[in-house]
């Protein structure tokens, strides 16, 4: 297959005398380049009572700096033809843009910038501003939404109090109405600072001049101190456990979560390749039985999510009007006990590697993904370039595995959760 | 140390080219639309049948929606789990989806796997069975996402207003129906919808993708070139008049946020002022740095975005406000809106007008990037029966609008004393908002856009 030679991405990886990784990708097909920054900081640096600092933190990066005015960063990439965005996850928070090429010394300036000169431009009022829209995205994203609490209630669960998994990217309400200009000062002080970032830059450049105006703009930024680490121990459940949770929903929802292994761990893979077979697709099993056949649910999914300091498994399925939530959850152990008592067929193994396969080719036509997935396995794995051995843990994964991997994680105890309607007569 | 206080000068602008689209027929007289890009072993297929909702019957809308789920549940030789498996085995993606005036097809697929993803998607559309089993499973999944549409405000919200809009024409109704007229649909009424709504004549294909199109034409007239053409049917539309601004409240109980839609009917999109109302409305809400968002969430904060758009449908126009606002603050959010309405017909300045332009033209490229993006730029122009021209001269019209052109867009298309207003949040408190802060009184309506009949 012609894919192994369009997934080895050649690239050029170095770090400046402060600490910042820099790996430049050339492409130049097309006339845009994108700028790519991953902070080694998520929602998991954070502490108890101090939760959603970190995604709070990025909207406040969007503020301006020493040189750049309030939502200057936005208008001046606009104003090139560009876009641009930021987001946080458990483990780290990204910062991005896609510009004309010839626009690349201006995404540098903009970056470095807010690197090392975003104090002198933090006021009261802005803090005020951001806490306000993000309190209003949480309504928006979370609370508005029906079963949009179900994931924090989850992993508040499945990871005991305290853990840097157990709360939410977005973090607690009333954490995020008490934040303070101090927090912000030494949380930029110590995680935003040039020893804890990798700049991407990819696109339509020349190298040379390419890494003088990183060095010009990036060079100067002083390094900061280690950063603290995370210690956490590995989690597991002594027993299953129960929630059920009233919301403002017309069907019921039942999720099931189980520990399992951390992203790029030996089973990492073959939990997805698992999650394939079992919800993917009409053919899949959940699906078939649930939704083709006894006609008990309106819609499954599962999948294998999975970070730098653990993973887990999670199924969700909606129960159609008058079915029970545990009619549903029985025949999800049923079609997990078939497949680890009858094993999986080759055509089943077949369709979820191919589907994998395409969607590793497919993810390659836009530069900001490919230069986001850059950092990815950067931080991940420490080398850029892990499309072809990525896939190849895909490729390898033979049905005993999946059969055994099963076994291995969803016989354990787990995590229930029933979202039920909060009224009978909820018009 | 170096001068940060001001941004860098942009360097020499790299050359882009446009990808060149060519249109040929079948032997059927089926268009086919194909634009050459080789970077990747990719091709991605649309085909676009005019077969939307708005052909439905008042009494049965929802049927053109269902004919999309059915539609690829078992076709030729396949069963509706076989047909899944069959592209599935193949990585390719594939997807149907309706809107109020055509039925989709969508086809992502490596290139070496394109002729059997073809033969599949070929079989769909002409050979679809229509079983009672699956029609029935369908249909009651239908019926029970209706019931989960009622969870969702925003989806409440945007209905009612779209109804308010198109009033008594044929795109008052949602796609996916109503409850009272998806429980008459017969797996019959789906049929005849087929039989109908699809021939090759009524089905344009857009593809993009690392093929030789003398082959493309051999392998399309193959799977797909005996495909009967049929008269195509056209159905007459009667725009509807603005009126004056009346707002509507739909209750949800517990809300935490209030979804807000202000807007009209406006021009389709094949008019003269098209770019100059593009400008114009990035100015007011289009982008993230438009007067809308900077206010209500930047400067107060009242909402996580708020921006305005330019909806086109193949016969109408809708112009439309949204956004979602913490409860307490829904009078405000609507007063500031309406300032601003108002402010961009009062006075546009030359700085927002290039900044706007700047914007635009310069973005432009990049919406050539993936397969998808190209062949959907072409099909969104013989959707509205523009010329495959105006992909060339894009760049150029818009660069050539003048000021008075833009401030001029404002005044003939945008309305403040003609808005529709709709709210779909807390009833009392909202309604009490609306009275203390505005002064107005506001109707209300139900989840479906009726008046509430004591």
């Amino acid at each position: 297959m012609t894919e192994k030679s369009i997934l080895n991405l050649q690239y050029e990886k170095y770090k400046l005398g402060n600490g910042l990784e820099v790996i430049l990708y050339q492409d130049n097909s097309l006339p845009s380049i994108a700028v790519n920054i991953w902070y080694r900081v998520g929602s998991a640096n954070e502490v108890k009572s101090k939760t959603g600092f970190a995604h709070l933190f990025e909207h406040m990066m969007f503020q301006g700096s020493e040189n750049i005015p309030k939502e200057g960063h936005f208008r001046y990439i606009q104003e090139a033809g560009g876009n641009l965005n930021g987001s946080t996850s458990i483990d780290r928070t990204n910062y991005y843009e896609t510009l004309p090429s010839n626009y690349l010394e201006l995404a540098l300036w903009l970056e470095s910038d807010r690197m090392g000169f975003m104090l002198p431009g933090l006021t009261q009022e802005k803090l005020d501003n951001q806490k306000d829209v993000v309190m209003n995205e949480r309504r928006q994203r979370y609370e508005n939404q029906p079963y949009g609490l179900s994931w924090e209630i989850l992993f508040s669960n499945l990871f005991p109090e305290g853990h840097p998994y157990s709360w939410p990217t977005i973090g607690w309400m009333e954490d995020i109405a008490k934040f303070e200009l101090d927090d912000v000062r030494n949380f930029f002080k110590t995680y935003y600072v040039p020893n804890n970032a990798t700049l991407v830059v990819g696109g339509n450049f020349e190298t040379a001049s390419t890494k003088d105006l990183v060095e010009k703009y990036f060079g100067g930024i002083q390094a900061g101190n280690s950063i603290p680490e995370i210690v956490v121990e590995k989690q597991t459940l002594n027993e299953s456990k129960k929630v059920v949770h009233k919301d403002n929903v017309q069907l019921p929802r039942i999720y099931l979560a189980w520990h399992t292994d951390k992203a790029f761990s030996a089973d990492d893979a073959v939990l997805d390749i698992l999650s394939e077979v079992l919800s993917s697709g009409k053919s899949s099993r959940f699906y078939k039985s649930l939704v083709i056949e006894k006609q008990i649910a309106q819609d499954v999914s599962s999948f294998q999510y999975s970070a730098r300091l653990a993973g887990s498994f999670i199924v969700a399925s909606t129960a159609k009007p008058g079915v029970e939530l545990d009619t549903i959850k029985e025949v999800i152990f049923e079609r997990i006990h078939d497949l680890i008592q009858n094993g999986i067929k080759e055509e089943e193994l077949l369709r979820s590697k191919n589907s994998v396969i395409s969607s590793f080719v497919y993810s390659l036509q836009k530069l900001d993904t490919i230069t986001d997935q850059m950092n990815h396995y950067n931080f991940y794995l420490g080398e850029p370039n892990s499309f072809s051995s990525d896939l190849a843990r895909y490729e390898s994964v033979t049905g005993e595995e999946v059969i055994s991997t099963a076994k291995k994680y969803l016989l354990n105890p787990f995590v229930e959760l029933h979202i039920i309607p909060n009224t009978k007569e909820n018009d | 140390m170096i001068d940060r206080s001001s941004a860098p000068l942009a360097a020499k602008k790299a050359l882009f080219q446009i990808p060149q689209t060519e249109k040929f027929s079948l032997e059927n007289g089926i268009e086919v639309y194909f634009t050459h890009k080789n970077n990747l072993p990719i091709v991605y297929l649309s085909a676009v049948t005019s077969a939307g909702s708005k052909f439905d019957s008042p009494d049965k809308v929802g049927t053109a929606y269902l004919t999309s789920l059915l539609i690829d549940e078992g076709a030729g030789e396949f069963n509706s789990l076989q047909l899944s498996n069959e592209f599935e085995k193949l990585g390719s993606m594939f997807h149907v989806s309706a809107n109020q005036d055509n039925i989709g097809f969508s086809l992502l697929t490596l290139a070496e796997n394109f002729e059997r993803s073809l033969y599949l998607l070929g079989s769909v559309l002409t050979k679809p069975r229509f079983e009672q089993p699956d029609f029935d499973r369908e249909k009651k999944k239908v019926q029970d996402k209706l019931l989960q549409l009622k969870d969702e405000s925003g989806y409440i919200a945007s209905s009612v207003f779209e109804k308010l809009v198109f009033r008594n024409t044929y795109y008052e109704f949602p796609e996916i129906g109503l409850a009272e007229t998806v429980n008459q649909i017969s797996n019959e009424d789906v049929k005849n919808f087929y039989r109908n709504g699809f021939s090759g004549n009524a089905t344009k294909f857009f593809i993009a993708g690392n093929l030789d199109p003398e082959e493309l034409r051999k392998t399309l007239n193959a799977q797909i070139g005996s495909w009967v053409s049929s008269s195509a049917s056209e159905l007459a539309f009667n725009y509807p008049q603005r009126s004056q601004t009346q707002y509507y409240i739909v209750d949800k109980k517990e809300s935490a946020q209030s979804e807000i839609r202000i807007g009209h009917i406006s021009k389709k999109r094949n008019v003269p002022d098209f770019y100059a109302t593009r400008i114009m409305n990035s100015i007011l809400g289009g982008q993230f740095s438009s007067r809308i968002n900077l206010n209500l969430r930047e400067d107060k904060g009242f909402t996580y975005g708020a921006g305005s758009n330019f909806n086109y449908y193949a016969n109408a126009g809708l112009f439309e406000v949204q956004t979602a606002v913490n409860l307490q603050s829904t009078a405000a959010a609507v007063k500031e809106i309406f300032k601003e309405l108002n402010g961009i017909r009062s006075g546009i300045t030359e700085k927002e007008i290039e900044f706007a332009k700047s914007y635009l033209i310069k973005q432009y490229p990049s919406r050539f990037e993936t397969f998808s993006q190209i062949a959907k730029n072409v099909e969104s122009l013989v959707i509205h029966s523009l010329p495959l021209d105006e992909l060339k001269v894009y760049e150029e019209k818009l660069y050539s609008v003048t000021y008075e052109e833009v401030r001029q867009s404002a005044l003939e298309n945008i309305f403040p004393d003609e808005m529709f207003v709709v709210i779909c949040g807390e009833k009392e408190n909202v309604a009490k908002q609306l009275k203390d802060e505005l002064g107005v009184d506001a109707i209300e309506l139900t989840h479906e856009g009726n008046l509430i009949t004591m």
